[in-house]
């Protein structure tokens, strides 16, 4: 008896169906053996059936060359498949390393993207803005007039006021503006000043270079000081389209008690 | 920082100043320099390019009671002032005289 057995089941003189056995291959019972006494009952996967099949189409040659095909291309399938998907495996990984790497490395190169144009309300800290090449005022351009407010909170015993109501400047040309702050608590008050630039889109074209604004100034009771903004308006302010209709920015100066900001500490005066 | 929002062009993009803060003329020492420099701007009907004479007055009074750092003029925008092309005419005439001889 072949004690043979495949993936398939048992077949019982043909009669128990496989998967991959169809009838067909069932139907057409191929001479195994030559010699008739032996029993037809034997164990045999499909594959061999299939050999058989072909077989009895051509009964006196065995295709061994076709056959020995079938294997080499098997064989060879087989090989070339397990590269193809090592090879396969390798470039998801390295894809997916370097998608992540990617996404690590964007963070700091969208903060630099973010710095150097702006985008998005980033605050342009580049200094090159004020190059001295840059501060030549454009005579033949018209005069915008920049108009200033001033504010203070009600926290904050002092009266603020701008020294000159408006100015009438030139892109690139360097101006100067007084606003003028006096004290009326009883003792000494530390304030801070915030300020605002209308219309916002000309917000990024105006540059100070050095005003009252973010750091505590101190005063004391009954004190009134002068204090200076030296500004200038970009002169790419003249090449921005937006910025056809814009003929007044006002610059608005709001003073806050500083004691509801606790923790900056006080400006040192410098020593002269 | 607000990522993600869509680009706004009324958005207000501040920018700190480039030297930083003024410290307070609490004596009042370069207040004369301010009472003309407002003078003259109310005479010429607030045109800052009539009055910028003034203003670097100011800035060189500042300069020297110690209010602000030290800074060439032509840095700070004046540049084109013309007391100061002639001073800078002056300056190269001398060169040329000191390399010359």
């Amino acid at each position: 008896m072949a004690s043979r057995f495949g993936l398939f089941q048992r077949v019982y003189n043909g009669t128990i169906l496989t998967p991959t056995m169809t009838l067909r291959h069932v139907a057409t019972r191929p001479v195994i053996n030559t010699t008739s006494s032996r029993p037809l009952t034997t164990c045999m996967t499909s594959r061999t059936w299939l050999t058989l099949q072909h077989s009895k189409k051509t009964p006196f040659q065995q295709p061994p060359f076709q056959k020995v095909h079938y294997n080499t291309t098997t064989t060879k399938k087989k090989t070339s498949d397990k590269t193809d998907n090592v090879s396969a495996g390798m470039y998801a990984a390295a894809i997916f390393i370097s998608m992540l790497g990617l996404s690590y490395a964007a963070v700091p190169l969208y903060r630099l993207f973010c710095a150097s144009t702006g985008y998005s309300g980033t605050p342009v800290t580049d200094t090159n803005r004020f190059a001295k090449e840059r501060l030549v005022p454009h005579n033949e351009q018209r005069r915008i007039r920049i108009t200033f407010e001033s504010n203070t909170s009600d926290a904050l015993p002092w009266s603020f006021k701008p020294e000159l109501r408006e100015i009438y400047v030139v892109p690139g040309e360097t101006a100067l503006t007084f606003y003028k702050a006096k004290s009326k608590a009883k003792d000494d008050i530390v304030g801070i000043a915030t300020y605002n630039v209308t219309p916002y889109r000309a917000g990024s074209y105006f540059n100070k270079i050095q005003c009252f604004c973010f750091e505590e100034q101190r005063l004391a009771s009954g004190e009134d000081v002068d204090m200076p903004v030296f500004f200038f308006i970009d002169p790419d302010f003249l090449e921005d389209p937006y910025m056809k209709d814009v003929n007044t920015v006002t610059l608005s100066y709001t003073l806050f008690n500083a004691k509801y900001a606790k923790h900056l500490s006080p400006v040192q005066p410098p020593s002269a | 920082m607000s990522y993600g929002r869509p680009p706004n062009i009324e958005a207000f993009s501040g920018s700190p100043p480039l030297f930083g803060s003024f410290p307070l003329d609490h004596e009042g020492e370069c207040k004369d320099f301010m009472k003309e420099y407002v003078k003259c701007l109310k005479q010429h009907k607030n045109n800052n390019g009539e009055c910028r004479h003034l203003s670097r007055a100011y800035l060189q009074c500042r300069m020297d009671k110690g209010l602000m750092d030290k800074n060439d003029m032509n840095n700070l925008g004046f540049a084109d002032l013309k007391d100061n092309n002639n001073k800078k005419q002056n300056e190269n005439d001398n060169k040329d005289q000191k390399e010359s001889s």
